[in-house]
């Protein structure tokens, strides 16, 4: 039910933004397809910087978890602190790596 | 994109009474007349960045001493660094890469600390950290070459029975290439990120505001370093390693 809903407010919110184009779309489809894209919300500036605050949201969760079984780890046994912080640190900037990557798309296209 | 010039390269070009040009029919930086210096600022500090470090490196090289002062004991402590680290990653032979890792590291460091300063930073920039990623990756290929021959080191590349072979193939080649471009994307997204917070700072206070965001950005610039040549030696030491 939840899925199915949170699928029909996707589509409502691709309608609603293509409805705008409605009395030209038998002018030139095309075209005003084309400016809908480009003037609404939905533009590539917009998408962009959106996306980085969904990855950074992803990033958040991901280093949290990590950092936490880190700092359980070196707690349990703090003889291994220096592999243990190593191998987190080399975790950190492989999550790292996939908002670095959203943020290039922001910085290329915003 | 953007290109931000740096202070010094437009003091110097100021100084210099440099020409200024508009660059690829004003398609580039807005149509911004630069000069050569503001154009290729990363060119310069990378220059910049490679000089200093061999002339450091060679000053302290004449003047060894049992009794070391401070600069040599930074010095130590990075080289001994690099070395731990890839003696600890890397089975046979750790010696033979460490020079590699430890220049990358050295040039890296030096760049991302440029950027602290009003002084342009080679980091921030795709181009530098692209080039240094791919000498890693032409690197780490070329050792493990030689030291599985060239249609063992490939091979490893088929999966582990033949059949898989066709799909396995294209999956490591992708995964193999893509390194690339995580590596040299990682830092420079990194730097150039943490740049234009720092000049987001600087314009909306230039006094005391951005000195947090400076502070936090000696720290990014030592942690990426050291992520960038910990992620060279794993490759090196995946690329060389003999399975048991």
């Amino acid at each position: 039910m939840k899925k199915f809903l949170i699928t029909a407010l996707f589509f409502a919110i691709a309608v609603a933004a293509f409805a705008q184009a409605a009395p030209d779309v038998a002018e030139n489809a095309v075209e005003t397809a084309a400016a809908v894209v480009n003037n609404s919300f939905f533009s590539g500036r917009y998408v962009a910087h959106l996306s980085l605050g969904i990855a950074a949201f992803g990033c958040g969760m991901g280093q949290g978890k990590a950092v936490a079984a880190a700092c359980e780890g070196i707690a349990r046994n703090p003889q291994a602190a220096g592999s243990i912080r190593t191998t987190m640190i080399i975790g950190l900037a492989l999550i790292e790596a996939l908002v670095i990557y959203s943020l290039v798309a922001a910085f290329a296209i915003g | 994109m953007e290109h931000h010039a740096s202070y010094l390269a437009k003091l110097l070009t100021d100084l210099l009474r440099l020409p200024r040009y508009i660059w690829g029919d004003g398609a580039f930086a807005h149509g911004q007349a630069l000069s050569v210096l503001e154009r290729y600022d990363h060119l310069f500090a990378a220059l910049l960045a490679a000089l200093l470090t061999v002339l450091l490196v060679y000053m302290l090289r004449n003047r060894m001493s049992k009794v070391p002062g401070p600069f040599q004991q930074i010095m130590e402590t990075a080289v001994s660094f690099v070395r731990n680290l890839v003696g600890e990653n890397i089975e046979h032979h750790p010696e033979k890469y460490v020079p590699l890792v430890g220049t990358l590291g050295f040039f890296i460091l030096l760049n991302n600390l440029f950027g602290l300063a009003p002084l342009p930073s080679a980091t921030g920039n795709w181009n530098v950290t692209l080039g240094c990623a791919l000498v890693v990756f032409c690197y780490y290929n070329w050792h493990g070459m030689k030291e599985h021959g060239f249609f063992k080191y490939w091979g490893h590349f088929l999966g582990p029975v033949w059949w898989l072979a066709p799909l396995m193939f294209p999956i490591e080649m992708i995964g193999l290439l893509s390194r690339i471009l995580s590596h040299s994307l990682r830092l420079f997204g990194n730097i150039a990120g943490e740049h234009v917070v720092a000049a987001i700072f600087f314009g909306m206070m230039p006094f005391l505001l951005p000195v947090p965001m400076m502070f936090l950005g000696i720290f990014f610039g030592l942690i990426q370093t050291f992520v960038f040549i910990m992620l060279a030696t794993i490759y090196i030491s995946g690329a060389v390693s003999h399975e048991h």
